[in-house]
């Protein structure tokens, strides 16, 4: 398999031989001993600056975030990736210390919510030591969670309330997490979790005194595969729609005898693993040796019965190749099933670009962007109330759908007012098909069609939208037009395109 | 349990709150949401869209009413033989329920006011008379309630016709007379019996505004309506607005967003509901079913070819089944119609003041001709076009008088796609409904010239019983197939199922790849043992 080309974002540098010559040994203490992690622990502070998604070429308000970051080997520091989202400036400083020194990030993966990050101070890690790591996470009983307080460690004796499988804030993956129950109030800031003197989690959110810890097992897999030495492979998805296949009747339907067993496939993801692999109809029965019930579950050997959507991230990640049986026009149908990365800048409407300035163009005072979640949060927490209807149909339905020629899709989210382009002052949030008769699905195909006008005249078809279906401008004076609004609206640069998604083959096919 | 209402005075005490929601709820403008000024059918969707945190709504949508009225406006007429003519009327009505459609909802009682015209009728609101059980009438001054009826209702309009059944009844009460459209700044007085008391009430208020207006009541048609500073509340609707002794308006809402602030509907509405209604039926207002851009921008007007001294709108869409549908093209530009010139945003002048053209279209009677001017592949032409009514634009009308129409196998519910079972998910059901379902009903609309042709059918919910209580979806999915036959009415989905003789029916959703699955033989046994056990009369309206 040809190894993915991941989004610029990605910043990979292999961590390969890094932990050589380090002592490895770990005294064991139990769960409420400080000893254990306060040297293990950091503070962090950092500066964050993300983008005005209504004026995409500028940038937003500074906000200022405290986090915390753990030891781990290398040395490096381990904290969430929304920790360092956007950031300006990254500060560490030590428990009790008065000092703050610079810290970079090593690698960030967005799509499981981890970073690592260096810090190139001499003798920052002198006195700190990296957190002996469990294997795997509790499923009941007391962990101590800690917090950052005034530059002082807080710790607090928390209980285990269960695992459940939940999406990773970008919604790319899904894998268990350990909820706790905790006293210590305020969390989701990449606390660390301990169970009997052990590193269990980072607290990556936290609802009045539930906590969601991201385990330990995912970390390790993380921190494996960043020390692989070679590009980072990621975690895998399989990018599969599916149903659930409790009826008895419908699996009679597809000739399996026997009890209801397997999901039913309904569709792949583009660039998905299961692109071009599964098809709709397939029952699937199987994945990596584990059966699946009617009900989408397997049972996993400590956490018991999981979603199966979670095997791809449980010890694998993308590159590997996993089994899976399909049960497919009457025949039981062995795959191989080739793992490939969660990647959600591969959706048609990535639901966060972390890091990556929204593209953007201004043309003829059309202000022009490419759909993506961070738009459609930008109308608030209540977005899903207050943003265009017309936008969030085509985030809730189409987000997924992503396909060789539509990669993205452009709106026009407002119109900057001049003479020029007056009778379509009111326009905004409306998807554009087509400018001069070119198809688009991106800032760039946008930018290149306005350089070759229909005649005298620009031509700007709109998704069907009850009030206009196409602009039109002036070509002539289109460029003038332009230049005018742009200095007139204090536009640094009429334009903004950003590297293409990766490309993933073919269509899926049926 | 309800108390029997025998008394006016009753009315307040022992259904005073029930009755002011109610009206409440009948007299709100609706919200600008998304629906109604997506619906093609319309005659323009409004430019403006609905609230959001990044664009507030436009708190100067309605000018402060007037302080003072002018020196010049007319006295005020608090004629005796006004009061005599408003009449009080009691509305006990049930409705039908669509989220179990074989049902009906618990009886309701309001109050609102009508008043005499010639025929020995009333004219009121519709939404004062709809899905009446029992109408009363309270004559002014008299204690006595007497029955009546609806003997013509106009939902698009909010107007309706009540007779009572006592012949003669109104004959001693004078008629009013309607008048015109009243001036701006000019004075009028509403009669009616807010709030639910059984003495008369007059307001008076000046003419702030006068446009057009969401009537709330279907909560999509557009007509003109008089806005005034009068205060109208619940109780007041079908009042009369009165000036120089005429009627020149129908009290019908108001809005939660302006205090003080109520609506009328102007005389050239009424006079379009009583000529229409003067064959003994109701048929409501032609629709051109186009959707069209402003031309306001020089470059799109050059490059329609349209010439300096013209103006006009672009055809962008023609829905079939509509009047323009074969005599329209996308692309043609309408100059003028019925003689009047249509501006580059669209608008036409009439009675001094500026009007979307779409109401030019509305003053025709269904089957009358209409004449536009356009401008098409650079010749300009006349064109006629015979007017009628487009059938597929009911689906976005609040529904009266009507009971759902729906389906049921195998416990399973199947009714329309229409506004009323989107509502069965929330008032906001265009964010809170299955979002194919906002999409079909929205969106699909305004791409596809035959969707509004087409009923698409929804999988409502299920009755629960073991033949169904595996299935994966049963809850407001679209169904796209049953089958294998396209579903494009509910009567497609009955013919496809009871016409299938395989050992399954397959029915596949909107969204793709989902389908669910009913053993046939099963299904055919279970569905009547189903309705008996949930008190289902019978098994479908279709």
């Amino acid at each position: 398999m040809t190894v993915r080309r991941l989004a610029a974002f990605l910043v990979v540098f292999a961590l390969g031989g890094a932990t050589a010559g380090r002592a490895m040994a770990e005294p064991a203490h139990r769960a409420g001993g400080r000893q254990s992690f306060e040297n293990g622990i950091v503070g962090l502070t950092v500066s964050a600056q993300g983008w005005d998604q209504d004026r995409p070429w500028a940038k937003g308000a500074p906000q200022a975030r405290m986090a915390l970051a753990t030891v781990v080997e290398g040395p490096y520091l381990l904290t969430s990736a929304q920790m360092v989202s956007d950031a300006t400036l990254i500060e560490a400083e030590k428990l009790g210390g008065s000092v703050r020194v610079p810290a970079r990030v090593v690698l960030v993966d967005p799509e499981v919510d981890l970073a690592i990050l260096g810090v190139d101070a001499p003798k920052f890690f002198d006195d700190l030591k990296p957190v002996p790591m469990a294997s795997s996470v509790p499923t009941e009983g007391a962990v101590q969670s800690v917090r950052w307080r005034l530059r002082q460690i807080e710790a607090s004796t928390s209980r285990v309330s269960r695992v459940e499988v939940q999406v990773t804030s970008l919604g790319g993956l899904e894998h268990p997490f350990l909820l706790v129950t905790t006293d210590l109030r305020g969390g989701g800031w990449a606390e660390p979790v301990f169970a009997e003197g052990k590193f269990i989690g980072l607290t990556v959110s936290q609802d009045d005194q539930v906590a969601r810890v991201l385990p330990v097992d995912i970390i390790n897999n993380f921190l494996d595969m960043a020390r692989g030495g070679k590009p980072y492979p990621g975690f895998a998805n399989l990018g599969l729609r599916w149903q659930i296949n409790e009826d008895p009747v419908l699996t009679a339907s597809l000739r399996l005898s026997g009890d209801p067993r397997g999901v039913l496939i309904t569709g792949a993801n583009w660039g998905g693993s299961a692109c071009g692999v599964m098809r709709p109809r397939d029952l699937l029965l199987s994945l990596d040796g584990h059966e699946i019930d009617a009900s989408g579950y397997y049972r996993h050997p400590r956490y018991g019965l999981l979603r199966f959507t979670t095997i791809t991230t449980d010890g694998h990640r993308a590159g590997e190749t996993i089994k899976a049986e399909v049960w497919r026009d009457g025949k039981n149908v062995k795959l191989d099933l080739p793992l490939k990365a969660a990647h959600t800048p591969g959706d048609l409407i990535p639901d966060r670009v972390p890091e990556q300035p929204p593209p953007y163009l201004v043309a003829g005072g059309l202000v022009l962007r490419e759909l993506d979640g961070n738009y459609l949060r930008s109308w608030g927490d209540d977005w899903r109330r207050k943003a265009p209807i017309r936008l969030q149909l085509r985030y809730w339905l189409d987000s997924k759908d992503q396909e060789p020629g539509a990669r993205r899709i452009v709106v026009l989210s407002s119109v900057l007012p001049h003479a020029y382009n007056i009778g379509y002052h009111g326009l905004s949030d409306v998807a554009v098909l087509e400018i001069n008769g070119r198809p688009i699905d991106s800032i760039a195909a946008a930018e290149e069609a306005f350089k070759h006008p229909e005649g005298d005249f620009h031509r700007i078809v709109l998704e069907p939208n009850g009030q206009m279906a196409q602009v039109i401008l002036d070509a002539k004076t289109f460029d003038a037009a332009t230049a005018e609004i742009q200095e007139s609206y204090r536009v640094p640069a009429p334009v903004r395109t950003a590297a293409p998604p990766p490309e993933f083959g073919a269509a899926c096919g049926g | 349990m309800r108390a029997p209402l025998d008394s006016p005075a009753r009315l307040l005490t022992s259904f005073g709150r029930a009755l002011l929601l109610a009206l409440v709820a009948g007299v709100a403008i609706a919200p600008a949401a998304a629906a109604p000024q997506a619906t093609p059918g319309a005659p323009r969707p409004p430019a403006s869209k609905p609230p959001t945190a990044k664009q507030p709504a436009a708190k100067s949508a309605a000018p402060k009413p007037a302080a003072k009225p002018p020196a010049a406006a007319p006295e005020p007429m608090l004629d005796e033989g006004f009061e005599k003519s408003v009449v009080r009327i009691i509305n006990y009505s049930q409705r039908g329920d669509w989220f179990s459609p074989w049902d009906v909802t618990g009886v309701r009682a309001s109050s609102g006011t009508g008043f005499v015209i010639d025929g020995g009728l009333l004219l009121t609101n519709a939404h004062v008379v709809s899905d009446a059980r029992l109408l009363l009438l309270y004559l002014h001054g008299d204690p006595t309630p007497h029955k009546a009826r609806a003997v013509m209702l106009g939902h698009d309009c909010d107007l309706a016709l009540v007779r009572p059944d006592e012949p003669g009844l109104l004959r001693n009460i004078p008629v009013l007379e309607l008048g015109r459209l009243p001036p701006l700044r000019t004075m009028v007085e509403t009669y009616g019996y807010p709030a639910g008391g059984d003495q008369i009430s007059s307001t008076r208020g000046v003419v702030s505004r006068i446009e057009t207006q969401v009537y709330a009541h279907s909560g999509v048609d557009r007509h003109v309506a008089i806005q005034t500073d009068a205060a109208i509340n619940p109780g007041n609707s079908g009042g009369p607005m009165i000036q120089d002794g005429k009627v020149v308006g129908v009290a019908f809402q108001g809005t939660d967003a302006l205090e003080n602030t109520g609506f009328g509907i102007p005389v050239e509405v009424i006079q379009h509901f009583l000529t229409d209604a003067e064959d003994g039926k109701y048929d409501g207002y032609p629709d051109l079913a186009i959707l069209e851009s402003n031309l306001e921008n020089p470059a799109a007007r050059r490059r329609a070819g349209m010439r300096d001294d013209e103006s006009g709108v672009r055809v962008d869409f023609v829905n079939d089944g509509g009047s323009a549908e074969g005599l329209l093209k996308v692309g043609d530009v309408l100059l003028a119609v019925d003689g009047s010139p249509i501006a580059n945003d669209g608008s036409v002048l009439m009675e001094g003041l500026r009007f979307d053209y779409g109401l030019m279209v509305d003053r025709h009677q269904i089957g009358s001709d209409l004449r536009l001017r356009l401008l098409r592949d650079g010749e300009r032409k006349e064109i006629t076009v015979p007017l009628v009514a487009h059938p597929g634009t009911s689906r976005y009308a609040s529904q009266y008088d009507v009971m759902p129409r729906y389906f049921i196998y195998a416990g399973l519910v199947f009714e329309p796609l229409n506004v009323e079972m989107l509502e069965t998910t929330g008032r906001d059901w265009v964010v809170s409904a299955d979002k194919r379902l906002v999409q079909e009903q929205i969106f699909r609309p305004l791409s596809d010239p035959k969707a509004l042709l087409r009923e698409p059918v929804v999988l409502l919910r299920r009755l629960d019983d073991p033949v169904n209580i595996n299935i994966a979806w049963y809850r407001n999915q679209l169904v796209t197939k049953a089958n294998g036959k396209d579903i494009d009415s509910l009567g497609e989905l009955i013919d496809a199922i009871e016409s299938n003789k395989a050992a399954f029916h397959v029915l596949e959703l909107g969204e793709p790849g989902r389908f669910i699955v009913l053993d046939r033989k099963g299904a055919d046994e279970a569905s009547p043992k189903i309705l008996e056990r949930y008190g289902v009369e019978k098994d479908r309206n279709p």
